[in-house]
């Protein structure tokens, strides 16, 4: 952490839901509020969104004031890793089957980690492949197709 | 006598050979996540809950409950054996724990920790089956109004009982409120917020999302630190501990029942807050407090008996209630409404043998922990050779396959995937993600009882405050509320937390 001009942190989260908070405002204005006695669907929504952009204000004024924080440095590999193998994961389930979409999902979220070394994965993600078809399709009934065909 | 009765109902149920099995099958993964480091119960029941779908609810309740005490339990020897919680609720059992074994008295403080850990439980169960039946009596009173404020009292205690800022907490659960609200309104038809994705119409399932923010994220952020070297190397001898350990073991058990069973019962109680607190106590009472993290064995016993009579204990707002005080108890929730349930004060009343049986069951279930983690000790601290870089991605296809299996559609691990980047950005700018989920679940409870309620009160909202329980419960939110911006209790709260 080093010393910086603002509270990074608190200045972040406010941001996050001050856009919340609008996102929301304008994505129920079509939504009739109604009165307190009888609460229309946008009466909610509405109300807390309002109550998050007070929250929102209140951090990132506090963080543009107060100051002095850093955040760690985001590093790419391991978001990347487990987020493409999620995403590839979901693709594939419906189509190409359990046995595909676990083996790719393995494969890919080893990389997020530098330690991974590739023959050990290869094996383990196999192990890990045909233990969950056994698991999921054969014990717990999952419906789902084993194979893309 | 009603509450021997009703034991008893609990106990046929909870000896049924298939629940039994249920509760066997609970704790051997309780402990086996306990165990290992960088996976905790909260992903763990994410993801077994779409498969508690085709069993009884009575057995399906009983093996997640018995998952969460379980991980009390395998928390422990890691802490002991390679000072490495594996849980929060442990990291006090390191100081004492660990020194214990690296003077070569790893046997007695796992029997310590083990008993304790019984002793607690037993007595837990107790204290849950004679608070349960006035709690439920009580509550059978209450109307939307007081309802909503009871509601409101959970979700402010979570906030300000948990660690972490108060301020980002409460901002937290207003989100989580938030994300309830989408989906079709009940009252109106009208669908909110659904961008019209027609999976959204039945508003945002909670799994993916306490899988994202605290499988996912927590995974992520993991990988971020460098890795632990994990040095195990213990001959394990014998572990009876003798008559001077037990001795001076026994009023620090006691002790720490009593802390656990009244902190896990409060919101926002649970298995993390009582063993700090036990522990600060056993060392306050101590004749010579310089041997605490030298090795002391009431440091082991207090905080132990603690976490697990705590995390016990937090199941009466929850069965009596319908309330949950954590956000594990938020997804026995979600098992509980999968099963066709509407959790509250009537399933005492019409489901008896559900709500005893998942009690009764946690004493079966501390006497199966106590035989598989004493004896089988090796077996479980061999589980901490598997190296990370092979677990995790284990982890990560698990949770896709557990989000995919809830309605077997792609979308729900998209939103996991969505929720784990916000929930990697919140851990990055130090956000506890707990109350978003307590928010997310309580919401709809939330909204559905402060609109009834102020359809009955004709819009005046002064009738939280005229009506005598609901203005006591809001009463204790504005003292909590001002005890917190007191600096003197501020500074309390910080000490005890950071202890």
């Amino acid at each position: 952490m080093t010393r910086r001009r603002f509270d990074w942190p608190d200045l972040a989260f406010g941001a996050f839901l001050i856009a919340v908070a609008a996102g929301t405002l304008v994505a129920t204005r079509g939504l009739n509020g109604g009165t307190a006695a009888d609460m229309g669907p946008g009466y909610m929504p509405r109300a807390i969104a309002l109550i998050l952009l007070a929250f929102g204000l209140f951090f990132a004024g506090r963080g543009l004031l107060r100051g002095h924080v850093g955040i760690e440095p985001v590093q790419l590999r391991p978001i990347l890793g487990v987020g493409v193998a999620v995403g590839v994961f979901a693709l594939l389930i419906e189509n190409a089957g359990l046995a595909l979409a676990s083996f790719a999902a393995i494969l890919i979220a080893a990389a997020a980690s530098r330690e991974s070394r590739f023959f050990e994965v290869i094996v383990f993600g196999l192990a890990v492949t045909v233990g969950a078809v056994l698991l999921f399709i054969k014990a717990l009934a999952l419906p789902v197709s084993i194979w893309p065909w | 006598m009603e509450l021997f009765d009703n034991l008893l109902l609990g106990l046929s149920t909870a000896l049924q050979w298939n629940n039994l099995f249920y509760c066997l099958i609970g704790v051997v993964i309780g402990t086996a996540i306990g165990v290992l480091p960088g996976i905790g119960p909260i992903p763990t029941v994410a993801l077994l809950l779409p498969f508690t779908f085709g069993l009884a609810p009575a057995s399906a309740l009983i093996m997640l409950a018995g998952i969460f005490y379980g991980a009390q339990y395998g928390g422990s020897t890691t802490a002991i054996l390679v000072n490495v919680p594996g849980e929060t609720s442990s990291v006090v059992t390191c100081l004492d724990g660990h020194e214990m074994a690296k003077q070569g008295r790893a046997g007695p403080a796992l029997a310590i920790a083990a008993i304790s850990s019984f002793f607690a439980g037993t007595v837990a169960t107790i204290v849950i089956a004679v608070l349960a039946l006035p709690l439920g009596a009580l509550a059978l009173k209450f109307t939307a109004v007081e309802y909503f404020s009871l509601l409101v009292l959970g979700l402010f205690a979570a906030v300000i009982l948990a660690h972490g800022s108060v301020s980002k907490s409460l901002a937290m659960v207003f989100l989580g409120l938030l994300i309830g609200t989408v989906g079709i309104d009940v009252n109106s038809g009208v669908a909110r917020m659904t961008f019209g994705v027609p999976a959204l119409a039945d508003g945002l399932d909670f799994v993916p999302v306490a899988m994202g923010m605290f499988g996912l994220a927590e995974i992520i952020a993991n990988l971020e630190r460098p890795a632990v070297r994990q040095v195990v190397s213990q001959k394990l001898r014998d572990l009876v501990p003798s008559r001077a350990d037990l001795k001076a073991a026994f009023p620090a058990m006691l002790r720490g029942t009593f802390i656990g069973s009244a902190l896990g019962v409060l919101p926002g109680g649970g298995a993390a807050l009582p063993p700090f607190t036990a522990y600060a106590l056993e060392k306050k009472l101590a004749k010579d407090p310089s041997r605490f993290g030298k090795g002391a064995i009431e440091g082991v016993a207090g905080p132990e008996a603690a976490n697990n009579a705590g995390a016990q204990t937090s199941f009466i707002p929850l069965l009596t209630l319908g309330i949950p005080a954590n956000a594990l108890m938020a997804l026995m929730i979600g098992a509980l409404m999968m099963q066709g349930i509407q959790p509250g004060p009537q399933v005492m009343t019409e489901q008896p043998e559900l709500v005893w049986g998942v009690i009764a069951s946690m004493w079966t279930g501390n006497l199966m922990l106590l035989i598989i983690n004493l004896p089988l000790v090796g077996l479980w601290v061999s589980m901490l050779k598997i190296p990370y870089r092979l677990l995790f991605p284990a982890i990560v296809l698990f949770c896709c396959i557990g989000t995919y299996g809830i309605s077997n559609s792609a979308f729900n691990v998209w939103l996991m995937l969505g929720c784990a980047v916000v929930g990697y950005f919140f851990i990055k700018v130090g956000v506890e993600p707990a109350p978003l989920l307590l928010g997310l679940v309580l919401g709809p409870q939330l909204e559905e009882n402060f609109r009834r309620a102020m359809q009955l009160a004709d819009g005046d909202p002064s009738v939280f405050v005229t009506r005598p329980i609901s203005a006591l419960l809001l009463a204790i939110v504005a003292i909590m509320l001002l005890a917190m911006l007191s600096p003197a209790v501020l500074k309390t709260r910080k000490r005890a937390l950071a202890e």
